[in-house]
Formats: C-alpha cells, structure tokens, sequence
C-alpha cells in the first residue's frame, strides 16, 4: 500500500480513538450536570438530608468524604513516600526493591471490596475500633498506598542522578541529599500523585461498606470514632434501596453531580500545583 | 609537597581492569591535566580522589591513594569529610534547582554552618572567586536555571570552593560550553591556582596545553607518560604520546 495513504489512514484511526475517549468522558459528565444540576442549591448542599432522603442536603455525606480523604491520606501518605524512598534511594536496582515493587503492583491489584473485608475484619473488629472514620480511614489509606508509592517513585526517578552526585561532591551525607535536594526536587511530582490518590479513594464505595459509611445519619462526627455519611456510599443507598427510586432519582444524580465536582476539582488542582511549581524551579531538566 | 600521591592504583569494575598500575604525585598549587581517548581511565582515576567511584556497584580497588599523606580508602576515613577537601566539578553543569545563593549555602549548610553572617559572605567571596558575583549580585534569589550554561558551570565551581577545599578536580569541565565560556573557566583555573590544587580532566588537548603544568596521558588504563606539560607537548618521551598529541589516532 502506498506509504503516504497508509499514514493517513493510521492517523485518521487515532484521531477517532482519541476523540472516542474524550466524547465518553463529556457525555458521561454531560448526562450527570442535565441531570442533577435541577437539585443543586445551597440547602442541598449545606443541609442534612430527610422525608426518607428525599428532601433537604447532603451535607453530613460531604462532611464524611471530606473526613475520609483527610484521614486516608494522614495514613498512606508518610508509609508510601517513605517505602518509596526506601526502594528509589536506597536499595535501587537490588532483588529487595524488586520484590517490594512486585508486591506494590499486587497491592494495587487487589479489588477494592476485599480492602473493605480487610479493613472490617482487622480495624473494626479486631482492633475493636468499631464503623469509625478511623477503621475507614485506615481501610482507604491502604487502598491508596500503591499509587502512592508508585507517583512517589516516578517522582524521586525523575530527579536526575547529577543533581544527587553533585550533592554527595560537596560532603553531604546520603539522608542530607534526599532531605534537601532530592526531596524539594521531587515536590511537585510527589504533591500531584498525592493529590490523584486522593480523587481515586474519594470515589471509592466498597472499601467504606463495612467500615464506616452510615445508612442515614445527619448528626455531624464529633470524633475520629464516629460513623459518617460518604458520597459513593449514600448515592449507592439511595439508588438501590429506599421505597421510593423514582422520586429519589434526582437526588441520586444531584449526588453524583457533587461527587463527580469534587474529584475533578481535585484533579485540577493536582495539574495546577504541577504546572505551578515546576515554572517556579525553572521547570526543564 | 606533593600534596597527590598515588601509588600502583588498580581499578575494576566488575571483571573490567580499568586502571593498570597508576602511580602519580601531585605538587600542591599545580594545575594537572588529564588526557587521553575516551574510555583510557583518566575519569575514573580522578573520580578515585574524592571517592565517587564508591556510589557504582561492584567496583574494586588496589594499591594506595594518598592525599596530604593520608590513605583516602583507609576504613577510618570518612568518605563526607574526604568530599569536602576535595571538591569536584562535573562535564555538566548541575545547579541544584534552588537559588543562586542556595546553591552556595548548600555545602555549607550540609555541614553544620548556621551563621547567618559568615554564610553570606562566604557566599559572596566564592561567587568573586569564581568571577560570577558582578553578573548575578543583583539576582542571588534567582531561581540557578535562569543562568546561561557558561554562568551555570562557574556557579558550580563557585559552590565547589563555597566549602574552601584543598583539591579541586575538574571532570571536563568546559566540554558543554561554547568557545567564550570556556576560555572563562581557562582563565579561572589559572587564577584558582594561587590558593587550590587543580586536577582537571579533559578531551581538549589545546585546553590541557594552555591551563595545566604537568601532563598525563593514559591509554586503556595504563599512565603512559606522566610529565611537565611543555615537554610532553614540545618533546614527548613515548611514541604513544606522540601519536596521540599529533592526532594520528583517539
């Protein structure tokens, strides 16, 4: 075939893919703002729900994912920047940090509802700490502890060796060049793979199933041992149980619309910082 | 005083003997040039002296290594302290990303220095010495990637005095800069003499004629000549050396 049409055609191929994927994603979130855009207002928002969920906010489910996000990653983030650390600056290329990489990428592989058995069995039951934030938190930190460890990697691996050379040349121990060259270098790096990790657990539901999130309750926690609300888990409630699904419909995707604006904010501050910090240090290298 | 003293060095990495028997002084306050074609050892040897080949896996080294009298592989050295006295620049220049003044702190700070006072002009004294201070005086918070790369090496070497070390080694330090920036970094060397040792490693034998007082040539591995720079250029000893300073091959 001729090399030019062939060309041609390969591209024409890539061109659709790619705008397959972006029209998946606009449709996805177009359906969801037609849909829940009606229900959205200041009480919905900042009210607590009733009339059997159908009437008033999801206040107390905003609260509750909020908790969840801030204390899973209190959890993941010191263990996976650490482990990373270990793996990238200390034992590099060894058959250690072979086989903890091996067992990274399996942690991720796990699905999340075996994290929620886990988490319900060790954090609830076990440690006796019962449906808490804190069970859950433990539940969801887990859950993002490889891509944590995994964003960090990239991060440390995208710091050039010359930059650690030139550090250990002037007399600074190993722990000083991580601390004070590698580290700040990576910042950025480290902050979005963080800050992504966070959008993935804030839409996780089975992972919360059996360790914290509440059916219905509008009181706000008032400590880390509290049950809450969360948004996967009350858009999967009203959803699927309730005496009423059509009326609770709108609600659902008012849900959804909030969920889905929360994880992209998320994702978008996650660029931002990137883009940010690296015209900050000069960016390049 | 020879203040270099090495003596029947020999390097591997792995099973590859990348130095064969390398015994050298250095005279205190010279300027030594190392050439050769690439691959001959003559960076891995300067890379012995401040102890950098100990970050590759699975080398290994014999014979002695002396700097001012002093076994650098002996156990009780510690390799941080050896790293101060003996600074090294490197073929690229590697500004850490941080500001101009942080790049010159940094070596100080990492060890031990917190006198606000004292960093700050010591700051100042290696950024004069290392002719930079009029170009960026105005710019010390500035970000060391907004440097042009000729500005960015003598930042570098700048940072490398900042901790006044005994021994200054040059890993082809010019050969990522264009003719004006190099013909700077020349005429540093020879001002940096009057107080440092200066071992330099380069391809560019004009360079290794203009800046250095005494030669060595090394070819896969071995020191082939070792002498004053003038008579290894004018009146070479070996056919090797000949050949090579001539061009007919490397």
């Amino acid at each position: 075939m001729d090399k030019k049409l062939a060309q041609k055609i390969a591209f024409w191929i890539f061109r659709i893919l790619g705008v397959f994927v972006v029209g998946i994603l606009l449709w996805i979130l177009g359906f969801i703002i037609y849909n829940g855009i009606g229900v959205i207002s200041l009480e919905f928002i900042f009210d607590a729900p009733r009339d059997g969920m159908l009437k008033g906010g999801i206040f107390p489910a905003i609260v509750g994912t909020f908790c969840l996000i801030v204390g899973s990653m209190i959890v993941a983030f010191p263990l996976g920047v650490m482990s990373a650390i270990y793996t990238n600056e200390y034992v590099r290329d060894g058959k250690i940090s072979r086989f903890i990489r091996m067992m990274t990428n399996n942690l991720g592989s796990i699905p999340s509802v075996i994290f929620g058995l886990f988490g319900m069995a060790l954090f609830v039951n076990a440690m006796s700490w019962g449906d808490s934030i804190i069970a859950g938190s433990f539940t969801l930190g887990l859950l993002a502890l490889p891509l944590v460890i995994r964003t960090t990697e990239e991060a440390l691996r995208m710091v050039p060796d010359s930059l650690r050379v030139g550090s250990y040349a002037l007399g600074a121990s190993k722990l000083q060049t991580i601390r004070y060259v590698v580290l700040p270098t990576a910042f950025p790096n480290i902050v979005t793979g963080l800050i992504l990790s966070i959008g993935r657990v804030s839409g996780e539901t089975a992972p919360i199933l059996f360790t914290v999130a509440a059916y219905f309750l509008p009181k706000l926690p008032s400590s880390i041992f509290d049950q809450v609300m969360a948004l996967p888990y009350h858009l999967y409630v009203i959803s699927t149980s309730g005496t009423n699904l059509e009326a609770a419909r709108p609600v659902a995707y008012g849900t959804a619309l909030v969920l889905i604006t929360l994880v992209l904010i998320i994702n978008f501050t996650a660029s931002f910082i990137r883009r940010h910090f690296s015209k900050k240090l000069g960016g390049g290298h | 005083m020879n203040i270099i003293e090495t003596k029947d060095v020999n390097f591997y990495y792995g099973d590859f003997h990348a130095l064969k028997g390398v015994s050298l002084d250095v005279a205190k306050n010279s300027v030594t040039a190392f050439i050769g074609p690439s691959g001959c050892g003559k960076s891995t040897f300067l890379r012995l002296m401040n102890r950098m080949n100990d970050l590759i896996p699975e080398t290994r080294l014999t014979g002695k290594c002396l700097i001012n009298g002093e076994d650098i592989y002996d156990k009780r050295i510690d390799v941080d302290v050896l790293r101060k006295k003996v600074g090294m620049v490197f073929q690229k220049p590697n500004p850490f990303p941080k500001t101009i003044f942080e790049n010159i702190a940094y070596g100080l700070r990492v060890n031990g220095i917190k006198d606000k006072a004292f960093i700050q002009n010591r700051v100042e004294e290696s950024l004069k010495s290392a002719a930079l201070w009029e170009e960026v005086k105005d710019k010390l918070s500035r970000s060391a990637y907004d440097l042009s790369g000729g500005q960015q090496q003598r930042l570098c070497i700048a940072r490398a005095l900042a901790v006044k070390p005994d021994i200054l080694l040059m890993d082809e330090p010019a050969s990522a800069l264009d003719p004006i920036s190099t013909s700077k970094i020349e005429e540093l060397i020879f001002t940096l003499k009057a107080e440092y040792t200066i071992v330099i490693v380069t391809h560019n034998m004009q360079q290794a004629a203009r800046v250095s007082d005494t030669t060595g040539f090394f070819m896969l591995g071995e020191l082939i000549e070792f002498s004053d720079t003038k008579k290894m250029f004018l009146n070479p000893s070996k056919e090797q050396t000949q050949n090579y300073i001539t061009g007919r091959f490397g």
